[in-house]
């Protein structure tokens, strides 16, 4: 039981990682929680799921292209809701990202229904369901290990355009200082559109993985996810992004095991409470470092 | 906007005069329906729960995404002392509301320190944990199965001898009792606003800095504000239990915190008489959409798509909301100057 709790946690929590670096990148370069990302997640595994039941496509190609997808809707989020409220107060884009989120979920319904869609089965690739490798006793699924291989190019991926490439260099510049970027010749309104771009295609890869896991889409999923995910990027420093990855696992992890250990009716519970928790005791995170404002105030 | 001491019979007096004559006529007249009653009843009643969450996005610029848990814990409070104790409706109001009121200091006192947006998340995490609890413990609250057989409110008289009225349905009596309770409500928040302890929340929404400057203690008056919307909610849902007579814990799913939110965002931030015209507007357009959606074939539940469009362009087109205060336009309409500095030191090397 414990290495099941805890494979199925690793699972899980790679996933909530995958959307955590959404909230925590997107809130480094722009000091928003962006509220509808959760939607970008859902909107990700309706992308997939229409490709494959409708079109047919094989289900890599599904994959690569929602992401796609997700990362246009990332971008289209940005320039129509948030880019002109950018010198508002923060009061106007939390409302704004909150009236986006409701609004995309309703679209949502309207276009796939408010009923769970289940993932096409049959589309996906023949092996997945065939045990991969024991642990412990365990089986690994290869939809598990995919999961699992799939989060972690994506992580790797993410760090390599973050520290690597002139983009990435340019991210963390807006991130510390958007007017001294500014004035060093990067195109700020570009780069927050890169952020948002990563940000929703990982959102939505998260989606479509979600989608296989549990075999199930549906309108209102990302709202939980959402949420437990930004309780993840909280718990490992919001605007740090491998704390999100840490956090996220963590998070994946203690839930597996609350759920299993303690309670499985309170599985949504635990992450409120760690997300409470941590933002009462500790709301730097793990790896974050406090804004002078938030320090301000304690 | 903002009434002044003394009494001038200005238009807009004479306006809310006509109003409240209207609301104080509208059950007796020949051509009320019942669902005319029961629409009014459910405008009063986001009234009071709109003019609650006010004290804190409104007067105070917090965002609070968790209102309905104190609304579901304000139901619960007065279901379970109906059902189980069987107590007077007139007892169980206040208790509901200071019920409410400890639950927004528990969560308030620890939590009002951080900035806005973290202080958003917590309330949304704080109202979905009440929803959890309702659901999960049964024992106590009978979970999904619902909450059913809360007597209606009523007048009891039989102590010296006089008949018991029940309060039941979408009657007048119902509306009454409601409407003063709006009264009620009403009265709080504009002598409130017009009080030390206002003239304190506005200082804080308008600048923090300047406000601690001048000796305002930021936590204190922010626990209070914060713990006045909660037994104002918590007052509706007591309200709400004893009208609807079964609760369930879907009855407060984060749509309700939205649409209050909505009604508030929409009439005008901190605007006492905006948050009533918001309440107004989105319970009839409800009520439009209750109609027009099945029309067109769609979910009963796809009206939220209006309400989050309406919060996306009020923000865009009037961030102020339809009956703005100075103040909050001022603020919202601020370019440039509030941000300027970088707040987090991000991507670890």
């Amino acid at each position: 039981m414990f290495i099941e709790l805890l494979l199925n946690g690793l699972t899980i929590g790679g996933i909530y990682a995958l959307i955590a670096v959404g909230y925590t990148m997107v809130y480094g370069v722009i000091q928003l929680i962006n509220f509808a990302h959760g939607e970008i997640y859902m909107l990700g595994a309706f992308f997939a799921l229409t490709f494959l039941t409708a079109l047919h496509l094989p289900f890599y190609a599904a994959f690569g292209l929602a992401m796609l997808l997700g990362a246009l809707c990332g971008v289209l989020l940005d320039i129509i809701a948030y880019r002109p409220l950018r010198n508002s107060p923060r009061l106007a884009a939390l409302i704004t990202a909150i009236g986006m989120s409701i609004f995309l979920q309703n679209l949502a319904m309207i276009i796939w229904g408010s009923r769970p869609l289940p993932f096409p089965q049959n589309d996906l690739p023949a092996y997945f369901k065939q045990p991969a490798l024991t642990v412990g006793g365990a089986p690994v699924s290869w939809l598990q290990l995919f999961i699992f291989i799939i989060t972690i190019l994506l992580m790797i991926g993410l760090y390599l355009i973050i520290h690597k490439t002139n983009t990435g260099k340019a991210m963390r510049a807006v991130a510390q200082n958007k007017t001294m970027a500014a004035l060093v010749g990067v195109n700020v309104n570009r780069i927050i559109t890169v952020t948002f771009a990563l940000a929703g295609s990982l959102g939505a890869a998260a989606g479509i993985l979600v989608g296989a896991y549990y075999n199930s889409v549906y309108p209102t999923m990302g709202y939980v996810a959402g949420v437990k995910a930004f309780a993840a990027a909280v718990l490992g420093g919001i605007g740090s992004v491998p704390g999100a990855m840490l956090g996220g696992v963590i998070l994946g992890v203690a839930e597996a095991f609350g759920a299993g250990y303690i309670s499985s009716l309170y599985r949504d519970g635990i992450s409120y409470a760690v997300l409470i928790a941590v933002i009462v005791l500790i709301p730097a995170g793990l790896f974050g470092k406090l804004s002078r404002e938030t320090k301000k105030s304690l | 906007m903002v009434e002044t001491g003394r009494r001038k019979f200005d238009k807009s007096a004479s306006l809310k005069l006509a109003a409240l004559a209207v609301a104080l006529v509208l059950p007796i007249l020949p051509f009320t329906s019942e669902y005319l009653i029961h629409v009014c009843i459910l405008i009063f009643l986001y009234m009071v729960l709109a003019l609650g969450l006010n004290v804190v996005p409104g007067f105070n610029g917090l965002l609070d995404l968790g209102y309905v848990g104190f609304y579901g814990i304000g139901a619960y409070t007065a279901g379970l002392l109906t059902v189980n104790f069987g107590l007077s409706y007139w007892l169980i109001m206040p208790l509901a509301a200071i019920n409410g009121a400890i639950w927004g200091v528990l969560l308030g006192a620890p939590t009002l320190r951080l900035t806005g947006d973290y202080f958003a998340i917590v309330t949304f995490g704080f109202s979905e944990l009440v929803v959890l609890v309702i659901t999960n413990e049964i024992w106590l609250t009978r979970g999904p199965l619902g909450l059913p057989g809360i007597e209606p409110v009523s007048i009891d008289f039989s102590w010296f001898g006089g008949p018991v009225w029940y309060l039941e349905g979408d009657t007048p009596g119902v509306y009454y009792l409601i409407l003063a309770m709006v009264l009620l409500t009403l009265f709080v928040m504009t002598r409130v606003q017009n009080s030390r302890l206002g003239r304190a929340w506005f200082a804080i929404r308008d600048d923090e800095l300047a406000a601690v400057s001048c000796g305002v203690n930021l936590l204190r008056y922010k626990v209070i504000a914060f713990a006045i919307s909660a037994a104002f909610g918590a007052l509706g849902g007591s309200f709400y239990a004893r009208w609807v007579s079964v609760l369930s814990p879907t009855d407060f799913a984060f749509w309700e915190s939205f649409l209050v939110l909505c009604m508030i965002v929409l009439g005008g931030l901190g605007n006492i008489w905006g948050v009533l015209i918001g309440a107004t507007a989105l319970v009839s357009l409800g009520e439009i959409l209750r109609v027009v959606l099945p029309l067109v074939g769609l979910p009963m539940n796809v009206r939220f798509l209006f309400y989050g469009l309406i919060m996306v362009l009020t923000m865009r087109l009037r961030p102020a909301g339809l009956l703005p205060i100075p103040a909050v336009a001022e603020r919202m309409r601020i370019v440039g100057a509030r941000r300027k500095k970088p707040v987090a030191k991000v991507f670890n090397k």
